[in-house]
């Protein structure tokens, strides 16, 4: 599938604010089975901006400075991708939890799996979220499967609510009240998962704003969406999970950047002097293009 | 003292230490020096270890020594044990060996790390033990320090088992905490038992610290670098000796707050503009360093301060990151990685730990739970051990017991097993009697100007109340002690001020921005608690003229009342009538529930000089933090007393002010912070009591909270007047009470200061104080008007915000923009 995708955040601010310095996440970080062309940033009023050198996690960081007073900001990103098809189904021969648990402390590289077994700093190893579902991630089940029902009995047993949470609510209050947004059951999961001693990620990113013909419109599609990766073994790699909307990752699931929770691959945070009130607008729109497959340009 | 009393303590003492004990099991020589200490010690001591014990606390105190134990809000007196642990040179050789052993050692790891990761790539090293830390920073991977140096300190903690063979504990690079303390027990030490530390051949630990000084510069970009010792603030558990170590050391003490990165280089602020700063150490974790890199929710750090470390060209000790090297995960393969990458065993075992991660290591520890002590891998909360980050496993019985196997299956990676550790004892004085505790070391090494490792020849003892002491520096209860290193022949003297002489110099370097304001604002509190005192004994009857006080005539009472509460240091509306007078002045003397008491604004003097610790002197900060006096609302005399032993107080600052502070920008700045307030309350007295109006109570009022009475009589020898009393009182250019010689001051103070402009025009604050000065200086007593009290006023009030605007920080508090998009 390929889209066009545009995010536009406009910031206004009740006060003038000054020497802001903004970290934006927004530019899809390369990942397998998916390319980005024509990536454009636009802000408004100009800013300093400064491409980061690659971070630790696979994200994409912008820098924004802007030195002089400001009581508005629009920051729009647009690009192109494709996202590779083909639906990924759970196997009988998938590896077990306990196997790939095993598996992800022998790994031997620096990279993924080993640093997505630990906490984070918005995902701490909530005990009451382990007893919740010690029960669904048994190490003798199959990987695929069980993670599969887990984003299920999320969805199922969880409000999906906006307003009741905030980027700053900590995942115990959700869980707590079962209610939140996409975030909120991402990381809900994630600790999950953890908890069993699996490598799970966060991943931020887009979902297709109108659906395929006759497949009901995805939750979360109207803003940045957030779903889970997890790591099913050596063979099987990573998988998306995405408990808001109850379902495997495929190729209306476009990612942006990945990280152990929110904190690593927030869509923009910062700093800045004075202000006060600020409140946002966001338009989200993910269309895809009519083009024959996948064709990534040359 | 006779010789029954001396040889008493030791004797005594060995009669009943445990086996292994540092003193009972010492070689002949060591013993020989143990018992000299105490006979020593006993003699001074007139035979009571109690009175040596209050001796030596008494030597900490007078240090300023305290500490906070987590969660505490006032420091706490320094615990410092009477008693110095002796260690010989041979057996120091020994430990000293090992300790640079492993400082090369966990120098390569981290660098490996951070940069090829070789180790996890052969198999050496798992990556989850790694990944697992919290002080593990992805980010830093490709950096690289000066000289290739992530490491500048080191601190480990060992201990003695009770055959005598000592062993680490734990490995410590995040922060150096203790290596103060031991500095300052040395001092307190020392202080308390005259030449007997030289007379034990006791080796000196000046030198240490001034190749640390030198091993910071030498990684420096210029060669007469410019370093900070970066504190999370005031309210850090060892602020103190923070503040005392970069005293000691020259260095600048320096918050997040006063620094800037700006294209790549790091800057202090200070009054002069930004000035280059080439080296950093840092006394806060990695993860606080930097928001925009690495935990957005940090205040106290510096934005951008990773792209300057990552640029090259600043020194960072140690290097962010270096942190993850700590764990107790990691200590488990220290021995197989001494052997991969030195070639070589450990000189000083570790005590011994298997990481659960590892199957076989696991099921070591599941069948061994009873003889081993189980920890949290990475020191972080696990679910196996809700209390503690370690617990004996035999303690672990039951329920407690079951779900710790049943959390080690779900993340065995998160916890270790340890061999159960038994310290040998000390002696140390408990109740009035000498006692052996059990203790640890906290051993320090750090690089010399050539990159060697040096280890302090002292440490900081910790000695246990009770239990494991491998958690903090102090734990409740707890004990420090000094260590002493006992040379078999004469030391030769050293200090921080011999060895390579330093160039002389002059002034007292950069005054960073922050330090000014608060040494500015130090000076218009203390000058706001004088003038409140001064009101405060006038309403109580304090002037010399026998039929002030109590009995004023109603009006002026009232004004001084009005005073009180205009200035906050009693409720608005409080009455005036005679009979409340008492509980007044007892209310705006000592409750602290309202901002302008004497009580209430000793307390933020007390505050500010905290964020100065390292610039004021320790008598300053002895009178500022002296409890209030006591008095009794009810009795007048009380109160009169009280009031005047508080202004004694504060003229005591005032003298220590002027007789002992360098005439530096520093002094300018508590300064005109004095002078500033001095002037503003001028204005507003002599409005309310010299008013074209003012009766003669108002005037001798007047002249008794101006301080003014005695130059008064020697000029005039009728009672007041109006016009000589304004003159006097504002005009007066040699009266330093006066409104024209506070203008005067600051009109010089202002001059004197460093100017940002290339131009020469003169900066604000100076074209205001120059016409404040020469507003006051042509005019007389009988031509000025309230409009030219008005007029001084609204120029001062100016002075102040343009002081604030041109010199101190203007960030107010930095927000942070997370935003879910």
């Amino acid at each position: 599938m390929i889209y066009h995708v545009r995010h536009r955040t406009i910031l206004r601010y009740a006060a003038p604010v000054r020497l802001a310095r903004f970290n934006l996440r927004l530019k899809p970080a390369p990942w397998p089975g998916q390319w980005t062309s024509d990536y454009e940033l636009l802000v408004d009023p100009a800013p300093t901006i400064v491409e980061s050198r690659p971070g630790g996690w696979p994200v994409q960081v912008a820098r924004l400075v802007i030195e002089s007073p400001i009581r508005q900001l629009s920051i729009e990103s647009r690009f192109r991708a494709g996202v590779q098809g083909g639906a990924i189904t759970p196997q009988l021969d998938d590896p077990t939890i306990g196997a790939v648990a095993r598996a992800a402390l022998t790994d031997r590289t620096m990279g993924p799996p080993s640093h997505y077994l630990y906490a984070g700093a918005r995902t701490p190893m909530l005990a009451q979220i382990g007893d919740w579902t010690r029960a669904a991630l048994d190490p003798d089940r199959p990987i695929v499967a069980a993670a599969l029902d887990l984003a299920l009995r999320i969805q199922a047993d969880f409000a999906y609510r906006t307003g009741v949470t905030d980027a700053d609510t900590p995942v115990a209050d959700a869980f707590a009240a079962r209610h939140g947004v996409c975030q909120d059951f991402a990381h809900v999961m994630v600790i999950a998962l953890r908890l069993a001693g699996l490598p799970a990620a966060y991943v931020s990113g887009y979902l297709r704003t109108l659906p395929p013909p006759g497949m009901p419109r995805l939750v979360g599609a109207d803003a940045m969406h957030a779903w889970v990766m997890l790591w099913c073994g050596p063979t099987r790699g990573w998988i998306g999970f995405d408990p808001t909307n109850g379902c495997i990752a495929g190729d209306g699931h476009l990612f942006v950047a990945m990280g152990r929770d929110y904190a690593d691959v927030a869509p923009m945070d910062g700093l800045f002097v004075g202000g006060a009130g600020q409140s946002l607008s966001v338009m989200v729109d993910v269309a895809p293009q009519e083009e024959p497959a996948f064709s990534a340009p040359a | 003292m006779d010789t029954d009393i001396r040889s008493g303590w030791a004797d005594a003492y060995l009669a009943a230490a445990p086996q292994g004990d540092l003193f009972a099991d010492a070689s002949p020589d060591m013993a020989a020096h143990w018992r000299t200490m105490l006979d020593r010690l006993s003699s001074q001591a007139k035979g009571d270890p109690a009175t040596l014990a209050d001796h030596v606390a008494r030597q900490a105190a007078d240090l300023g020594l305290a500490f906070r134990l987590t969660g505490d809000e006032q420091e706490r007196a320094w615990p410092l044990g009477p008693l110095p642990l002796l260690i010989g040179a041979a057996e120091w050789r020994h430990i000293e060996t090992g300790l640079v052993q492993r400082a090369d050692l966990l120098e390569r790891i981290v660098s490996d790390i951070y940069s090829t990761q070789s180790l996890v790539r052969d198999g050496k090293l798992p990556a989850s033990v790694v990944t697992g830390s919290p002080h593990y920073w992805r980010v830093m991977t490709g950096t690289a320090p000066p000289r290739g140096h992530f490491l500048h300190f080191y601190a480990a903690d060992i201990g003695r088992g009770p055959g005598g063979e000592w062993r680490v504990l734990a490995d410590r690079v995040r922060t150096p905490v203790g290596v103060g303390y031991a500095l300052e027990n040395r001092l307190a030490f020392s202080r308390a038992t005259g030449d007997l530390l030289g007379a034990m051949n006791t080796r000196r630990l000046a030198p240490f610290f001034s190749d640390l000084r030198r091993g910071l510069a030498a990684d420096c970009a210029r060669s007469d670098p410019r370093i900070g010792l970066l504190t999370p603030g005031r309210f850090n558990q060892s602020y103190a000796e923070q503040a005392h170590l970069a005293r000691y050391l020259g260095l600048m003490l320096v918050e997040g707050d006063d620094l800037i990165v700006s294209e790549g280089r790091l800057f202090v602020r200070t009054i002069q503009g930004l000035k280059r700063v080439d080296g950093l150490w840092r006394w806060m974790d990695s993860r606080f360093l930097d928001p925009l890199a690495f935990d957005g929710q940090s205040r106290i750090g510096v934005a951008d301060l990773y792209d300057a470390c990552a640029r090259g060209g600043l020194m960072v000790s140690n290097w962010p990151g270096a942190g993850v090297i700590e764990s107790r995960a990691l200590a488990a393969f220290l021995p197989q990685l001494a052997r991969a990458v030195l070639g070589a065993d450990l000189i000083l075992p570790n005590i011994a730990t298997w990481w659960c991660g590892q199957p076989r290591e696991r099921d070591h520890v599941r069948a061994r739970l009873d003889a081993l002590v189980l920890g949290s891998a990475f020191d972080q909360p696990v679910a196996g051990l809700p209390e503690t980050p370690f617990l004996p496993g035999a303690s672990l019985q039951g329920d407690s017991r079951a779900a710790l196997l049943a959390a080690l299956d779900q993340r065995p990676m998160d916890y270790v097993g340890q061999e159960m550790v038994k310290l040998s004892t000390t002696p140390a004085v408990i109740d009035g009697r000498l006692t052996p505790l059990p203790f640890t070391l906290r051993i320090f090494v750090a690089r010399d100007g050539s990159g060697q490792w040096r280890v302090m020849p002292g440490a900081f003892a910790r000695l246990a109340a009770h239990g494991d002491i491998r958690a903090a520096l102090m734990g409740r209860g707890d004990m420090s002690a000094d260590m002493c290193v006992i040379d078999a022949r004469p030391v030769p003297a050293d200090s921080l001020l011999g060895g390579g002489a330093p160039a002389i110099r002059r002034i007292g370097g950069m005054l960073p921005a922050k330090a000014a304001d608060n040494l500015f604002w130090l000076g218009r509190y203390i000058e706001r608690a004088e003038m409140t005192l001064r009101l405060i004994r006038a309403i109580a009857g304090g002037s010399i003229e026998a039929d002030l006080g109590p009995s004023l005539a109603s009006p002026t009472m009232g004004r001084l009342v009005g005073l009180l509460a205009a200035w906050g240091a009693v409720p608005a509306g409080a009455g005036s009538a005679q009979a409340a007078v008492g509980p007044l002045c007892a209310v705006a003397l000592g409750d602290a529930q309202q901002p302008g008491s004497v009580r209430a604004l000793m307390a933020t003097v007390a505050n500010i000089g905290e964020g100065l610790r390292d610039r004021l002197a320790s008598d300053v900060w002895r009178l500022v933090r002296m409890p209030l006096p006591g008095f009794d609302g009810a009795v007048t005399e009380t109160l009169l007393d009280a009031s005047s032993r508080m202004i004694d107080r504060i003229s005591a600052l005032s003298g220590l002010a002027a007789e002992n502070m360098g005439r530096g920008d520093g002094w300018r700045f508590h300064d005109m912070g004095r002078r500033l307030e001095r002037a503003i309350h001028g204005c507003r007295l002599i409005a309310l009591f010299a008013g074209d109006q003012a009766s003669d109570d108002d005037l001798t009022v007047l002249l008794d909270l101006m301080d003014s009475q005695i130059s008064y009589r020697t000029r005039y020898l009728t009672g007041p007047a109006l016009a000589p009393v304004r003159d006097l009182l504002a005009l007066e250019p040699v009266n330093p009470r006066a409104l024209a010689w506070q203008a005067q001051r600051l009109a010089d103070h202002v001059a004197a200061l460093p100017t940002l402009r290339a131009d020469g025009l003169p900066e604000e604050p100076r074209r205001i104080a120059g016409a404040l000065a020469a507003q006051l200086a042509p005019l007389t007593g009988d031509m000025l008007t309230m409009a030219d009290i008005a007029a001084a006023e609204t120029r001062l009030l100016a002075l102040s915000d343009a002081i604030g605007q041109r010199y101190f920080l203007q960030l107010r508090k930095t927000q942070s923009a997370d935003i879910l998009a």
